[in-house]
């Protein structure tokens, strides 16, 4: 894959970083990654993985844009009220840089479908809202060896961890249970700064690029936890657990 | 081996990116030339190539990179 003069130009301010190189931009070129969600965290990762120049980026998401999506969904306009997020998504992320394959799906991700996303995949960012979802994302991605960037955000807080299967902690090594039904509140109850989500899901965009640029020092067994309110960070390690059903089994994905 | 590269009438940062991904197509060992406007290109290239690492000549308007 040889770049031309226009990729150039529009890549030009990362490829003059001294940690990019033109291997890692033809790796993000060669990927194929899978945004999971285009709500609140997916705005900002497929804006900047179409931004940036991964070459292939497939849209999953069931919802239709709501009112109540937009001050932290900005990838949708008012003007999309009613369409299919991930139609809305695509048409605003075409423009943005014509040289990405931007492929909307619209479809429910659940532990049903998604052994049949993640296959294939080089990379799978999971910008889901519910727990069932996470789980049934992390076991699918495990058994397939996909590496995974998993995170949420809720008010003013959020977390972040990147996965390799078989290599680093998977999201049910670090939360080997789901909270209790009710325990945590759903986006819909709690609410969310847009922000907020902006952050979040930008950590979640530079740990995609990282991964599939093989460049720095991705969030492995490493939890970033976010605070909005007193504006801090914190890392927490975490570890494989050798009897995690999801990823106990599976062997180091092949480099 | 050696390879040139014309970036005359290229402005900065372009000069560095093509300058950075003709550099990766070499092996350590090998010499790249290239020739550059004056001023801000003749000033930057050859000190983001020091700053990567590798030895610089610069004769006129041409910089000599030895890959490292």
């Amino acid at each position: 894959m040889t770049l031309t003069g226009a990729e150039l130009e529009r890549y030009s301010r990362q490829l003059v970083m001294a940690e990019w190189s033109g291997t890692a931009q033809r790796r993000l070129g060669e990927a194929r990654v899978m945004v999971l969600g285009v709500g609140a965290l997916g705005t900002p990762v497929a804006t900047y993985l179409v931004g940036a120049g991964v070459g292939h980026v497939v849209l999953v998401d069931s919802d239709v844009v709501e009112l109540s999506n937009l001050h932290r969904q900005t990838v949708h306009s008012t003007g999309d009220l009613g369409t299919a997020k991930v139609e809305s998504a695509a048409a605003r992320l075409r423009a943005l840089n014509p040289e990405v394959h931007v492929e909307p799906l619209r479809l429910r991700v659940d532990v049903r479908t998604a052994p049949g996303l993640v296959a294939g995949a080089s990379l799978v960012v999971d910008c889901s809202d519910s727990f069932d979802t996470r789980y049934a994302v992390n076991d699918a991605c495990c058994a397939a060896g996909v590496p995974l960037v998993e995170a949420g955000v809720l008010g003013l807080g959020g977390l972040v961890l990147s996965i390799r299967p078989g290599r680093s902690a998977c999201y049910r090594c670090a939360f080997p249970t789901p909270p209790p039904a009710g325990a945590v509140p759903s986006c819909r109850e709690a609410g969310v700064l847009g922000p907020m989500a902006g952050i979040v899901g930008s950590h979640q965009a530079l740990e995609a690029l990282k991964l599939v640029a093989e460049v720095g020092e991705p969030l492995l067994d490493r939890l970033l936890q976010i605070e909005g309110r007193d504006a801090t960070q914190t890392i927490v390690s975490v570890r494989r657990r050798p009897d995690c059903p999801a990823c106990a089994r599976v062997a180091a994905a092949a480099q | 081996m050696s390879a040139e590269l014309d970036l005359t009438g290229v402005l900065c940062p372009m000069t560095w990116v093509r300058t950075r991904l003709a550099l990766e197509d070499l092996d350590p060992g090998e010499r790249l030339e290239v020739r550059l406007d004056p001023g801000e290109p003749l000033e930057s290239v050859p000190r983001s190539a020091r700053e990567d690492g590798h030895e610089v000549a610069e004769r006129g308007e041409i910089v000599s990179i030895l890959k490292r």
